[in-house]
């Protein structure tokens, strides 16, 4: 069952798919930061900043799945013991971390001239900032434990806990009333966003997939290569 | 031109900020990522030589 996500699949897939991906990636990038910055038309409401979105918005989402992948690959890592999986959140943690902070700040940069203030005790920024300090925890664990098995359990643990935080940030927009606005895109419901904004935010968030699948490959291989050299 | 796009209507300084700090921090990670990977290279085909097991659910589970 779990076949396919053996080490040397994703360790061939390294060796071999990075430098197009990296090609990919300046491409989108260009394209992205080119329509975000320059094409991209001014809001009514939010005026120029609504350019923050374009970064903001993608770095959300990316840190929450990255967080659903976690959790997910620690459950099965500690139930069905499948150690890989354990080092595919150990990889992608770092990556979700800088991703979550990027959210929370350009979030502030954008809050203060649009809402009148840098940070609010609020649902769905609270939740986020639970999220970033899960990601903290998760990464200093693996810093500080020095036993790899220990480290395992208890990451696994906190990454299965974290998990909760998840369906909370994202409908905590509708369960409280917040400052934050709720969701333009849904997977169920057509954008209420302008096709003129939603083709720099989608190419944007596909450059930061991009950047993120690269940054797991280069930190897979380096973990599994650290795993069996000092296993021996 | 120029300053009038840098000024991006009076909200500049937010939105350069924001970039710069997405730009830096993911610098950031990607260069301390190749470095990371970079200092292990050279113990890469011990790696790479290796008749590398099955992942299953058996009692190898714990193997990679």
């Amino acid at each position: 069952m779990f076949g396919i996500f053996k080490p040397r699949t994703f360790f061939n897939l390294a060796n071999t798919s990075i430098f197009w991906l990296k090609i990919i990636l300046v491409f989108a990038l260009i394209v992205g930061l080119v329509l975000a910055l320059v094409f991209s038309p001014i809001d009514y409401l939010q005026k120029d900043t609504v350019r923050i979105m374009y970064i903001h918005v993608p770095s959300s989402w990316i840190s929450l799945f990255i967080f659903l992948i976690i959790g997910i690959s620690s459950f099965i890592s500690l139930i069905f013991k499948v150690r890989v999986f354990s080092v595919y959140a150990k990889s992608l943690a770092p990556i979700g971390l800088v991703f979550s902070l990027i959210s929370v700040v350009t979030g502030s940069l954008w809050g203060y001239p649009t809402w009148g203030t840098f940070w609010s005790w609020d649902g769905r920024l609270t939740s986020m900032f639970i999220l970033v300090l899960t990601y903290i925890l998760y990464v200093s664990l693996w810093l500080i434990i020095k036993n790899y098995n220990s480290a395992e359990k208890i990451t696994n643990i906190v990454g299965i806990v974290g998990l909760i935080n998840i369906p909370i940030i994202k409908f905590s927009v509708a369960w409280w009333n917040t400052l934050h606005q709720p969701a333009s895109i849904t997977l169920t419901a057509a954008p209420t966003i302008h096709s003129s904004m939603l083709a720099p935010l989608l190419i944007m968030f596909f450059s930061f997939c991009i950047l993120s699948l690269i940054i797991f490959l280069i930190r897979y291989k380096y973990e599994i290569i650290n795993f069996r050299v000092n296993k021996k | 031109m120029i300053l009038q796009f840098l000024n991006m209507g009076g909200y500049g300084l937010y939105i350069w900020l924001s970039y710069a700090f997405a730009a830096l921090s993911l610098t950031v990670l990607y260069y301390v990522s190749v470095k990371k990977l970079n200092s292990i290279k050279n113990i890469e085909h011990l790696y790479q030589s290796e008749k590398v097991e099955e992942v299953t659910v058996s009692a190898q589970a714990n193997r990679f």
